[in-house]
């Protein structure tokens, strides 16, 4: 690596860094701060996508009267409400950051970024459907009793998403320690054999008795300390094993390994964690139908709705995973410390995931609370 | 060095999507009368703020009604109270201030809702914790977090109450010029910090002169 490619990485780093604190600190201002909705029309692609969207939520209401006697109007109403959940998802919630930084932390491919994607999208129009099937059509609840049932839902959600990220974190940290401890290896390999030991078994004891990982571990630091490459240590970890994930057991620097098969189950917990939280805007597009009694249609809306939100959501999860991979080409091409900064960026983005959780939960973050009015 | 212009375009496309600020979800139109005593001390604002029809049919689950499609003052007075009470956490959205300072709104007063058309109309008095006297005095009425949107009715959107020597306009939140967009542009580097008055610019401002 050259050094301008170092210097640029130390560079990504604190970007991604600045993003994450520019996110708080927009969100956590005070009153004093502009309008937001006119500081946002201001802005470009970003202020047109926000008119947009607007414009088509305001529409959703006459299409929803009109879809009682008209079926035209329904295929419209369903077409609206397509293109508006497009547009909706590329603004906040959504679990697009979390769901992102989940893919950046784990090294996940692009297929199942977008499949996870699709799910969380899916599960979060199913929760609206069913809270307000439930709360509004079988148990004729007020607004208020709905209100506090998202909450719930919602706070549920924030704990599972500071509990996934906190998981991830203790794992990517330990991975973040191997990493380091190779290097020490390569260096000094009595400390790092004492180090090691103090996690495992000694390593010496491990390379002919302890199963497969450690062994893994061992022939890493051995192949590096005889041509110091990360490359060979793929090689060499053909059989490494592949089930071992950010559930499981702290793992060897080898993203290719975690990103392959093994359980959809930890995918799985974090887009449901994600996905829990219902959007207000199909609550209320919901209710709204029912009270044109037509909770079918708007049963049918909200699903066309979700659609339109993976699909954005894919895509802004694609670039993650995008990004993640030109990184760790980058680092790949570097020895020792570019897989330690592969590493650091696994960390910070678990720790955005703990954080934005803790945000969300703490209120900073909550930017649609439906009980605003009817709480 | 490519990989990493990608990178960077990437994690921004990514990053803007939670950096954006929040949808609204609610669409509130609204009158404002700023109250004004005999000795020409300002006493208070008195609001009437009509919901979208979406938002209103929300803010009616459940509410029993003995008429189909119509919902009385009485029918309605434990929503306007829930309203309030909710408003409070709030602010109820306005903010008043004269000669940079800060005033302070007491519990509102006379609140009850109105249903027509399809659409909520919450009315309520927002009396000042104390009188306050001032050659110019400034009222905001937005939600920072702008899940709600408010927005000045079409007509007559704001009058005065019980102060014929004064006079009352408004400003509607304006496309930022020149200058205001580039500051905009420069939140990231330069963060706003709380004497700033730059947000006064995009609020929905009603300004009242006296002589």
């Amino acid at each position: 690596m050259t050094r301008s490619r170092k210097i640029s990485l130390v560079a990504l780093t604190a970007f991604l860094m600045l993003c994450a604190t520019g996110t708080v600190s927009a969100r956590a201002a005070p009153f004093g701060a502009p309008h937001p909705a006119t500081a946002m029309s201001s802005s470009g692609l970003m202020g047109w996508i926000f008119a947009e969207q607007a414009a088509f939520y305001r529409s959703l209401s006459g299409f929803i009267r009109a879809s009682k006697e008209d079926k035209v109007a329904m295929w419209a109403l369903f077409g609206i409400s397509f293109v508006y959940g497009i547009f909706h998802a590329i603004g906040p919630g959504h679990g697009k950051a979390v769901i992102s930084s989940y893919l950046v932390a784990n090294d996940e491919t692009w297929r199942r970024g977008v499949a996870l994607s699709f799910v969380s999208a899916g599960i979060q129009s199913i929760v609206a459907i069913i809270v307000v099937a439930i709360a509004a059509v079988l148990l004729g609840a007020t607004a208020k009793a709905i209100g506090l049932a998202v909450r719930l839902v919602e706070v549920i959600s924030y704990i599972l998403v500071i509990m996934i990220g906190l998981r991830l974190l203790y794992v990517k940290s330990r991975g973040f320690l191997i990493a380091c401890r190779e290097l020490t290896w390569r260096r000094a390999p009595d400390l790092a054999l004492a180090s090691v030991s103090a996690g495992h078994a000694s390593s010496t004891m491990a390379f002919q008795s302890i199963g497969q990982r450690p062994r893994a571990m061992a022939m890493r630091g051995g192949q590096c300390q005889v041509d110091g490459c990360i490359a060979h240590g793929f090689q060499c970890d053909g059989d490494h094993d592949h089930h071992a994930s950010a559930w499981g057991h702290a793992h060897g620097p080898e993203p290719t390994d975690l990103a392959g098969d093994g359980g959809w189950q930890r995918g799985l917990a974090a887009v449901v964690a994600v996905g829990l939280r219902p959007c207000s805007g199909a609550i209320i597009v919901l209710i709204f139908a029912l009270a044109q009694d037509l909770f079918w249609t708007g049963v049918g809306a909200t699903l066309v709705m979700g659609l339109g939100t993976a699909i954005s959501v894919a895509g802004i999860a694609t670039f993650a995973v995008g990004a993640r991979r030109a990184a760790s080409r980058i680092a790949e091409s570097r020895a020792g410390t570019g897989m330690l900064i592969v590493r650091a960026i696994e960390i910070g983005a678990s720790t955005f995931i703990v954080a934005f959780g803790g945000l969300l939960l703490a209120g900073y973050l909550a930017s649609e609370q439906l009980w605003m009015f009817t709480g | 060095m490519k990989p990493t212009y990608y990178l960077c375009a990437a994690l921004s496309l990514w990053l803007f999507g939670s950096r954006a600020e929040a949808h609204p979800h609610v669409w509130v139109t609204f009158h404002s009368e700023v109250l004004y005593a005999a000795d020409g001390a300002m006493t208070g604002v008195r609001h009437a703020w009509t919901f979208d029809d979406m938002f209103s049919a929300y803010a009616l689950q459940g509410i029993s009604h003995s008429k189909k499609g119509q919902y009385t003052r009485e029918e309605l007075a434990s929503l306007a109270q829930t309203n309030v009470d909710s408003l409070k956490e709030y602010a109820y959205f306005t903010y008043a201030r004269t000669e940079g300072k800060k005033l302070k709104f007491a519990d509102p007063v006379d609140y009850w809702l109105e249903y027509k058309n399809g659409a909520l109309t919450l009315h309520f008095t927002l009396p000042l914790k104390g009188a306050a006297s001032a050659k110019a005095m400034q009222i905001e009425i937005y939600d920072p977090t702008i899940f709600v949107d408010f927005e000045f009715a079409k007509d007559k959107p704001v009058s005065l109450s019980g102060a014929p020597q004064c006079a009352v306009t408004y400003d509607l939140p304006h496309q930022p010029t020149a200058a205001e967009q580039a500051r905009l542009s420069q939140f990231d580097i330069v963060p706003l910090d709380s004497s700033s008055t730059y947000g006064e610019t995009f609020a929905n401002k009603i300004l009242v002169k006296c002589p």
